[in-house]
């Protein structure tokens, strides 16, 4: 047992970096418009969906369609965003609450949606990169690491690089700090915050379609996918604080580590049970998360 | 007003009540019967939501946990269903009181999450676990009474209709639940303590759905994860309460009766098109959402108050004092 244990350590790394990107977006998405996105999981459905087809027709590697998929994505984003600008501003009732509705029924739409376009069946993603691995050798001890996982850890590196570089360096990542920290003082110092928020909504959408994608290669895709993947969001971002960007990549990364813990030594079906125990005591005991620096 | 209320709600009930001695089609009082479940799950989903402001998108779980505690006792420890239907809504309810001990302490949007994460983490381990039956799903003895599983739903959705009537619209609990979706803060101040009266709503309301999972494992005799703790239960009840209208009563109801009639509809006549309910039910949502946010009850509600409160001459000089008052009871 003990064998396989950086076997373990080293899938959990790996599978964690995609939810790194995920969840980055989608804590970027809450902090700007601070509304929890229910349909995240469906995003990342029709992404791997766009990818599977595109890949179909073109027979191009995945990762080269990631950045059109990543385009059409984030396009749909920002054309779609003031819809729930528009919920989120509403007199009637309670704003909140009425985007949290709005955007589970969105999620049920794009999931009978998928379900009626591309029916029930689970495919995956074809690429070059699944066939090759490494393999690691130290004493009694030994890994392997599929190519294809690799490449998705460097793609997601890459995408939480480009976005604290967005961020930090540039006058669009300074307008998305404002908002976080204070709409209305934001919008009197000149930050559009319509459209600023179209843009992060773009972004965040785009992202999650392009790690679709990803998923599609390294896991397999179905109709059905996106509920997890919404819990597994929501769990990363609880468990680093609500809006705490910094957090991010540790709580993901733990949870590719109870993710493949659970896969090698336990039974995966009681992946969902673990999640939400984790979730619980967190809640119970800091619910601003693990770094107690959430909102 | 209230008189002609009573008088309505009377003969309604009454109505219900002779249906079954005069008629002996078992289809009719079949569908009737699940329309009434569906009233039921879609009035008890609202109390949280539209009445407390907690969004529980994991509504289906308690109805699933009630279906499985009752098939697990009849089938496995021999208890009747007399003794094993108290026993389903006595652990949806603890299992309610413990999911939102630390939830319901917090903002809205961590319960919605972790009812949403509870959900599915209940469907996954009912899928494996042997003691369920695992994907197979579970047998109950078929009692194959339709008149009686009519009757019973009828008194335990009129029960909870009336229970939630008082409670909300009656008793002082009620303003309590609304005080604390308007303002917890200001709530708090007043001297009240919000999560213990979130708990109890979430309670109540958890409650009463697993009674109606159990009568409808043993009306229907066969259960599995996919038909009593797939998602399909609580994105049904949402859709009902929200197209209806949150934080009413008769609204969910309202909204039950038209989309359980458009769905037996719908899979009775275009079952080949299935998947496209989900559609529709998301569509319905959001529409809803856009451009009915009060629901269809609320909306109707609405015009009726304001065009009475024409006729009174009040939309022209409102009284000071009595606004906050008349604004609130338009919202019921």
């Amino acid at each position: 047992m003990l064998l396989l244990l950086p076997q373990a350590i080293v899938d959990g790394f790996l599978i964690g970096g995609i939810y790194v990107t995920i969840a980055i977006g989608f804590s970027l998405a809450y902090g700007v418009m601070h509304v929890i996105d229910f349909a995240v999981g469906e995003w990342i459905m029709l992404g791997a969906f766009l990818g599977f087809y595109l890949n179909l027709w073109t027979q191009w590697d995945p990762f080269f369609l990631l950045p059109f998929v990543f385009i059409v994505f984030a396009v749909i984003g920002f054309v779609f965003q003031p819809v729930i600008h528009r919920v989120l501003s509403g007199k009637k009732g309670n704003p909140l609450l009425m985007g949290l509705v709005f955007t589970f029924g969105l999620g049920l739409m794009f999931k009978g949606l998928g379900l009626t376009v591309f029916g029930f069946y689970s495919h995956s993603i074809p690429s070059a990169l699944s066939a090759n691995s490494f393999f690691l050798e130290s004493g009694s001890f030994f890994v392997t690491i599929p190519v294809i996982r690799f490449a998705g850890l460097i793609y997601a590196l890459s995408i939480t690089l480009m976005l604290h570089y967005l961020l930090k360096k540039s006058d669009f990542g300074l307008a998305v700090r404002a908002l976080a920290q204070n709409h209305d003082a934001a919008g009197l110092m000149g930050v559009n915050a319509k459209r600023t928020s179209s843009y992060v909504y773009g972004i965040y959408v785009g992202i999650s379609a392009m790690s679709g994608v990803l998923i599609g290669c390294i896991f397999s895709i179905s109709a059905q996918m996106g509920g997890d993947y919404t819990v597994f969001s929501f769990f990363v971002v609880v468990l680093a604080g609500m809006g705490y960007l910094s957090g991010v990549p540790w709580a993901a990364f733990f949870l590719g580590l109870v993710q493949s813990f659970l896969l090698i030594y336990f039974n995966p079906s009681y992946t969902l049970l673990a999640v939400f125990a984790i979730l619980y005591v967190v809640l119970l005991v800091s619910p601003k998360g693990m770094f107690a620096k959430g909102v | 007003m209230r008189h002609r209320n009573i008088v309505w709600f009377a003969s309604i009930l009454s109505i219900l009540l002779i249906l079954p001695v005069i008629t002996d089609d078992a289809f009719v009082l079949r569908i009737i019967t699940e329309a009434f479940m569906w009233i039921g799950l879609a009035i008890a989903w609202d109390v949280l939501a539209g009445y407390t402001g907690y969004l529980n998108f994991g509504h289906g779980v308690f109805f699933g946990i009630g279906a499985y505690t009752t098939a697990i006792l009849m089938m496995r420890s021999g208890w009747s269903f007399p003794f094993a239907l108290p026993a389903a809504g006595a652990v949806a309810g603890i299992v309610a009181l413990f999911a939102g001990l630390p939830t319901l302490r917090l903002k809205g949007a961590y319960f919605a999450i972790a009812t949403w994460a509870l959900s599915r983490a209940v469907q996954q381990v009912a899928l494996v676990l042997e003691v369920t039956g695992g994907p197979d799903g579970m047998r109950l003895p078929p009692f194959l009474n339709p008149k009686f599983f009519y009757m019973l739903m009828l008194g335990i959705v009129t029960a909870t209709f009336l229970l939630y009537w008082f409670l909300m619209e009656r008793a002082s609990f009620g303003l309590k639940v609304r005080a604390i979706r308007e303002d917890e803060s200001g709530a708090m101040a007043l001297g009240l303590n919000p999560t213990k009266i979130k708990i109890q709503a979430f309670i109540l309301s958890a409650v009463p759905t697993g009674i109606l999972g159990g009568m409808y494992a043993y009306w229907i005799t066969f259960i599995d994860p996919a038909s009593v703790l797939g998602d399909l239960v609580t994105d049904q009840a949402v859709v009902m309460a929200v197209f209806g209208g949150l934080g009413t009563l008769l609204g969910p109801v309202i909204g039950a009766i038209l989309i359980f009639l458009f769905k037996t509809y719908f899979w009775a006549y275009l079952s080949d098109y299935q998947v496209l309910y989900l559609i529709i039910l998301g569509l319905l949502i959001a529409v809803s959402v856009i451009f009915m946010p009060n629901g269809l009850w609320g909306t109707m509600t609405g015009y009726a108050g304001a065009r009475q409160a024409l006729r009174k001459g009040l939309a022209l000089n409102p009284p000071a004092g009595n606004d906050t008052e008349k604004g609130d009871k338009s919202h019921e």
